[in-house]
């Protein structure tokens, strides 16, 4: 069962239809959606309507094609709409979605009450979600992101791309008419007027919708990483034992020393760097030297073992078998005798998740299954394959949320570590042979040495 | 342990680790010692005998554990969001009290330390009569300007010792704070005392809401023996004074939103961005101005194994049908034809409740089915006696008895997992403004209910609901009111 069952669930289908001009991170927010309601086991899709043009328009139409007096175009760019829709209704039907994004422009009242009409006829409620910007400094950042994440703009240079989404959103904008609450009032629809500095709520008709604008306010689009680390190795790890409130080993230790000479060499501003940490005492002293303010958040603490706390795999296998082996089939809805399941994770991380959205530079450094959690919202993985992921120890990782997904980076901190990684089907610790449970992204071996 | 760790600190908090020792949500005195696990003094003390009172006024104490609380802190305060005042604005008979009242109902029961200061119960409390000039915001003669000076530094005191000698994390500040000048003034002092402001303005601009609205707002406790159409004159007129001078906010630097039509309309400016302030937000989306009644009847058959589903059997039909005559009988005695058309039922997914379920559909009613509802897993307790717990699982028997709230037998759900799961029916239920009745096992009942009437969460587990016997929730401005009806001729 999904962790936030969404009431009606049969029959509720809703589907988020984006509105506003070119470069106002529409796609982005898109993306952010479908990663949160996934993450939440609500079944989301983004449909992005100019991937339904025309085979030929499809990518990197110049930006006449968005003329509003190239009549050609102009049906093109309406089929494709239709087109768009129709697949929604289809997944819905026959894939059993409960939340579409329909990534488009729909600027005009015209174009809106369409596609309204049609949402409705086909029993999805519509829900616009407008990104209105006149700050031409958060504007342009966000051209500078798509020219460089964009697949319409692939091996262009800087340039082009700002020159050319200029002029598309110059056309738009002859015939752009913003959301109001006259004309509009019947309309379910969020407006986020420069960013989030004024966000205006209408007729918002279930639950579901209300979540998806609570997470949208969350939202910022200002460019930034975030820093995830594991604790140093404990005492714990080296004996092979799950959960506990162990102190560092010595070499735990050493890598709580390194951590503060990678923060100041990798991460950018690290003065202003926040450091959260779980309650328990060996993320509190991997972070002991760092200078940064701290924040102890209990809802990062190491998913609770329960009766298996403090004992080794070898003797969870022998003493339960029984649950060794459901836990293996089933890791993500697994929970441990008096303890907790990776759904109850994720549902104490939520509010962690919402802070980290809204924070701007953040180094989280916490347990193992927590940053599977925390690494599956923002790597969109899923269920199955999440709590298989490796994240291995003395290693300082950074996300870099972009519109398009997230970029990861590992930076080895070069000092050994026990493996605490288990396959599934055995109760030995040791490294994955399967890539699929290896972290995505570029890895740095640090060389930064103990002063 | 080697220099390094000198200056680390004991955490204060106990972490999972001692969390799982079930101990997290304990004060420290009565945290037992992990010896003498049997002694009998330590166990469980059942509460008081239930009576059914809203709590939402009671001021929560400084060890209260909230039926949705994730985790307990030593400061009180939760998701290190500091210290919030909601201050409510707007004009009377905008439903602010009752918003202010459903706000903290909610925050509570997520495990935020909230209370609540209206403005007009500490007018109450120091005068009987006020010249209605004191109502309006900006009054004319010196006299009413020192009163109103008077009551609102009265309700600052009260709300920064809250927050300074209570734990308090979010004081809801309910007057009509119609002068600009005055808000900003507010703002400025709480912020100087560490306080973030949030300000929620409540706007009608629909006349035939207002207008019923109106009419709400004259039962409050200042028009008790009062003529009703009298009561209503009077309380326009007071609406009217407070009008010729309200200024509406638009203070661009301040953290505020409107909340129009209940909720139909919101505008949120400078959105604070943190997770208490969102989720503010969010209950605000949810929130209408609640009207009717949640109606809870058990299912009939409560000893079935948790797996099993069976269909309802010869008993369970007819059980089925004196709940029905129950309730149309009630309903005619409010003087209604028969049960309303808009009734909802709703149901768990399993058949006892579905199938019971059925004679209300037969007569055309929307019935629908809920995952969520389906009772508290009892794991490998199920079917245990109090005796059986004890041999086979003394340990966790005695977890149970420290605090039946949040403890798991093996492979168990707690009663803080249903309220999770049950809360978006929660919200949904805020939603409605027609009559529910919810047929379901008593655990999901207890959530519910303790949702409702602000029950402590070390109340909810032996809250009682008989199976002869249909409990009312009516929703009312100031105060739920929970009653109980018989279901007549059952054979105990």
């Amino acid at each position: 069962m999904p962790l936030y069952t969404v009431s009606h669930v049969d029959n509720l289908r809703v589907c988020v239809v984006m509105v506003g001009l070119p470069a106002r991170g529409k796609s982005f927010i898109s993306h952010k959606i479908v990663r949160y309601l996934s993450w939440l086991s609500i079944k989301t899709r983004v449909f992005n309507v100019s991937s339904y043009r025309r085979e030929e328009y499809r990518e990197q139409p110049s930006a006449d094609f968005f003329n509003p007096n190239n009549e050609e175009s102009k049906v093109i760019r309406e089929q494709a709409n239709i087109d768009a829709i129709k697949d929604v209704i289809k997944w819905m039907n026959e894939e059993e979605g409960c939340v579409a994004i329909l990534d488009g422009s729909n600027v005009t009242k015209r174009k809106r009450a369409m596609v309204a009409q049609i949402l409705r006829d086909n029993r999805v409620e519509p829900l616009f979600l407008e990104s209105f910007c006149d700050d031409e400094a958060i504007v342009k950042s966000n051209i500078m992101d798509i020219n460089s994440t964009s697949p319409d703009y692939a091996g262009k240079p800087p340039g082009y791309a700002l020159e050319d989404i200029l002029t598309k959103i110059k056309y738009y904008e002859t015939h752009y008419e913003p959301m109001d609450l006259v004309d509009e009032k019947e309309l379910s629809f969020i407006k986020l007027i420069n960013v989030n500095s004024q966000i205006i709520i209408n007729k918002i008709e279930s639950y579901l919708e209300s979540r998806i604008a609570y997470y949208i306010m969350n939202l910022h689009i200002k460019p930034r990483y975030i820093w995830l680390s594991r604790h140093g190795e404990s005492q714990y790890n080296l004996e092979g034992k799950i959960g506990g409130d162990a102190d560092l080993s010595e070499r735990g230790m050493k890598y709580a020393r390194r951590l503060k000479d990678l923060v100041q060499k990798y991460v950018p501003n690290h003065d202003k760097l926040e450091v959260w940490t779980s309650t328990l005492r060996r993320t509190q002293q991997t972070a002991q030297f760092l200078p940064n303010p701290k924040k102890q958040w209990k809802a990062l603490d190491e998913l609770d073992a329960g009766s298996c706390d403090g004992l080794t795999y070898e003797e969870i296998a022998q003493r339960f078998p029984e649950d060794f082996a459901a836990r293996d089939e089933n890791k993500f809805e697994y929970r441990y005798r008096g303890g907790e399941s990776y759904r109850d994770v994720i549902q104490r991380l939520e509010p962690i998740i919402m802070e980290l959205e809204n924070q701007e530079n953040v180094l989280v450094i916490t347990h193992q299954a927590v940053l599977r959690c925390i690494y599956a919202y923002f790597m969109n993985s899923p269920q199955e394959k999440s709590p298989w992921m490796s994240i291995p120890l003395h290693t300082l990782i950074r996300l870099e949320p972009r519109a398009y997904g997230t970029n990861v980076t590992r930076i080895k901190a070069n000092i050994p570590a026990v493996s605490t990684y288990k396959e599934k089907g055995t109760s030995k610790l040791g490294e994955s042979q399967n890539s699929a449970h290896v972290m995505a992204g570029e890895v740095i071996t640090s060389d930064v040495a103990n002063q | 342990m080697s220099e390094d760790l000198a200056e680390i600190e004991e955490p204060k908090i106990p972490g999972n680790y001692s969390a799982r020792r079930q101990n997290r949500w304990l004060p420290p005195s009565s945290r037992g010692d992990e010896n003498g696990a049997n002694d009998e003094n330590e166990r469980h003390v059942p509460p008081h005998v239930h009576e059914d009172v809203d709590e939402i006024h009671r001021t929560v104490s400084r060890f209260h554990v909230s039926p949705a609380q994730l985790y307990s802190t030593d400061s009180g305060k939760l998701y290190h969001a500091g210290c919030i005042c909601i201050v409510l604005v707007g004009p009377p008979a905008r439903g602010k009290t009752n918003l202010s009242i459903s706000l903290c109902r909610y925050l509570r029961w997520l495990g935020v330390r909230a209370n609540l200061f209206h403005l007009g119960d500490i007018r109450r409390e120091k005068t009987k009569h006020v010249p209605f000039e004191f109502f309006d915001p900006k009054p004319e003669s010196e006299e009413a300007k020192r009163v109103r000076q008077e009551l609102t530094d009265l309700a600052v005191r009260d709300v920064l010792n809250f927050f300074q000698n209570d734990m308090g994390q979010i004081a809801i500040y309910d007057a009509v704070n119609g002068v600009s000048s005055q808000r900003r003034e507010l703002a400025h002092v709480l912020q100087q005392h560490d306080v973030k402001v949030i300000f929620i303005e409540s706007l009608i601009d629909d006349p035939k809401l207002l207008e019923s609205n109106i009419a709400d707002a004259a039962k409050s406790p200042d028009y008790i023996n009062w003529d009703a159409e009298e009561a209503i004159a009077d309380y326009k007129k007071r609406v009217s004074v407070v009008a010729h001078s309200y200024e509406e906010m638009d203070e661009e630097e301040l953290t505020y939103i409107k909340f129009i039509n209940f909720g139909e309309k919101l505008l949120v400016n400078r959105s604070k961005h943190d997770f208490l302030t969102t989720k503010i937000i969010f209950y605000l989306m949810n929130s209408k101005i609640k009207k009717g009644s949640i109606y809870f009847a058990r299912c009939s058959n409560n000893k079935l194994n948790f797996k099993s589903d069976p269909p309802l059997d010869a008993k369970g039909q007819e059980y089925a049908r004196k709940i029905f005559d129950t309730m149309v009988k009630h309903y005619q005695e409010q003087g209604h034809e028969g049960l309303p058309a808009d009734l909802q039922v709703w149901t768990s997914v399993r058949l006892r409740t579905t199938q019971l379920a059925q004679v209300f559909k037969d007569v055309g009613l929307t019935v629908t089915h809920r995952p969520e509802m389906t009772q508290l897993n009892p794991g490998d307790a199920h079917g245990l006696t109090d005796e059986e717990l004890k041999e086979k699982f003394p340990e966790d028997y005695h977890r149970h008895q420290l605090d039946p709230y949040h403890h798991r037998y093996p492979r168990a759900d707690c009663y803080h997992d249903l309220a999770l799961k049950l809360e978006p029916l929660i919200m949904e239920i805020e939603r409605l403004t027609n009559d529910v009745l919810v047929i379901a096992d008593e655990t999901v009942i207890q959530v519910f209910y303790g949702y409702l009437m602000a029950s402590s969460c070390s109340d909810i587990p032996f809250l009682k609901f008989p199976q002869s016997e249909v409990t009312k929730i009516t929703y009312n401005a100031y105060m739920n009111k929970a009653t109980r009806i018989k279901i007549e001729g059952l054979q105990e």
